[in-house]
């Protein structure tokens, strides 16, 4: 009989053979979403270097995948990234980190990276919460949500990311649930060979923190509310906001073409050494 | 008739994951009777038949524990503890 084995099995490290996630954790969930992505695109591990932050999702790449993996500061990977990306040119760049690290203590990097338009790709994983340090309420936290911070619910709006990033100047922005991960493979190939800056929002569901607390429930009931409670976008640019509270919008945000920063350096850097 | 393997060692448990069970079209998932070396109980497969090979259960699962082979004859499919990885 032959041997079965998991055909991504072959993107990571040997020595790890569990994930350092909880049960039922969606980060697993949009893990292999972004192994298959390159995996169908049929690229090498080594075309790309893999930056994460602090926080339970910024664990995919390192100790998992079996590349270059930079763990960087909390906060700060697209900081880092950018600077990767300008010096290594040639290879794939992806940013990969949660709601809290990237869009709360590292939002400011977000936001203007999407500004410059540089070519990385940045996967990140909402949770609504910060899950690593215990669950405490994050901006990206739905209001009313009871947390251990928020016994009495949240009192404050939640960052919409997906929508701002396209404001702020992205060439492609999708948001997709761990629901729906086919269509999130998809769309972070897209993500890859997109020249520009590239953002998947994956909603994922923190059972421990956010679904025990919340009671919300366990990973299969949020599952399922991912399921009734997704709105494609076409669909909700029809709808009016109150008919649109507490849904999460998915699609294809942005796919356009613009002129990228890395590849304005290198321009300006050859017309530099031809002047010289 | 496409081959499951499920690889008890790296799954999480039914309890508290259980995600198969929930998206396998067919339900072809249940919990087993027995505890891996992290003292979780992984599904047991019950399916056979029914698969259509849709691949949800490989690809909804966090935690790699399982895998879908497509076309490899009427070769029975395996519950995986022969086929531990690592
Ligand atoms: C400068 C700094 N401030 C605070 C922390 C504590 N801290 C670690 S992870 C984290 C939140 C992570 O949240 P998120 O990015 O959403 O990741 P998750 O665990 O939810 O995947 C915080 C506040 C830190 N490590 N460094
Ligand atoms: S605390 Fe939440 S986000 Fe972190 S690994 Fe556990 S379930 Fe996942
Ligand atoms: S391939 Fe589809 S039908 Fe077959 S066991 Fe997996 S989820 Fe069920
Ligand atoms: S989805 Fe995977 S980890 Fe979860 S119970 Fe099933 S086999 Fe185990
Ligand atoms: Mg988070």
């Amino acid at each position: 009989m032959t041997v079965s084995i998991h055909p991504l099995k072959k993107y990571t490290r040997s020595h790890i053979t569990r994930t350092t996630t909880c049960p039922g954790c969606g980060i697993g969930i949009v893990s292999q979403a972004i192994l298959r992505a390159i995996d169908e695109l049929e690229f090498n591990m080594d075309d790309f270097v893999f930056v994460s932050g602090i926080g339970c999702s910024a664990w995919i790449p390192s100790p998992l995948y079996n590349t270059d993996t930079l763990h960087t500061t909390h906060g700060r990977p697209i900081a880092f990234a950018t600077g990767v990306k300008l010096g290594l040119p040639n290879k794939n760049v992806m940013v990969i980190s949660g709601d809290g690290d990237l869009a709360a203590i590292g939002g400011n990097h977000l936001i203007h990276a999407a500004r410059r338009n540089i070519n990385l790709t940045v996967i990140l994983l909402n949770n609504g919460i910060y899950g690593m340090t215990g669950g405490q309420t994050a901006p990206t936290t739905p209001r009313g949500l009871t947390t251990i911070t928020s016994p009495y619910g949240t009192m404050e709006h939640n960052f919409d990311i997906t929508p701002m990033v396209v404001t702020a100047g992205a060439s492609y922005a999708a948001r997709w649930t761990t629901y729906h991960p086919r269509q999130m493979t998809r769309s972070i190939k897209k993500a890859i060979q997109k020249k520009g800056f590239a953002l998947i929002e994956a909603m994922s569901q923190c059972p421990v923190q956010y679904g025990r607390v919340s009671k919300l429930g366990k990973a299969v009931d949020m599952l399922k509310d991912f399921k009734v409670n997704s709105v494609k976008i076409n669909k909700a640019r029809n709808m009016e906001p109150e008919a649109l509270l507490g849904k999460i919008v998915i699609g294809e945000f942005v796919d356009i073409e613009k002129a990228e920063l890395s590849e304005e350096c290198m321009n300006l850097r050859r017309k530099m050494m031809e002047a010289m | 008739m496409p081959k499951i393997t499920i690889f008890r060692q790296a799954c999480k448990g039914v309890d508290d994951c259980g995600i198969c069970t929930f998206i396998c079209p067919k339900q072809l998932f249940q919990a087993s009777e027995e505890m891996n070396d992290a003292g979780y109980l992984p599904p047991e497969y019950k399916g056979e038949r029914e698969c259509t090979g849709c691949q949800n259960c490989m690809i909804y699962c966090p935690d790699f524990a399982i895998v879908v082979e497509k076309d490899i004859g009427d070769e029975a499919p395996d519950k995986g503890d022969e086929n531990e990885q690592e």
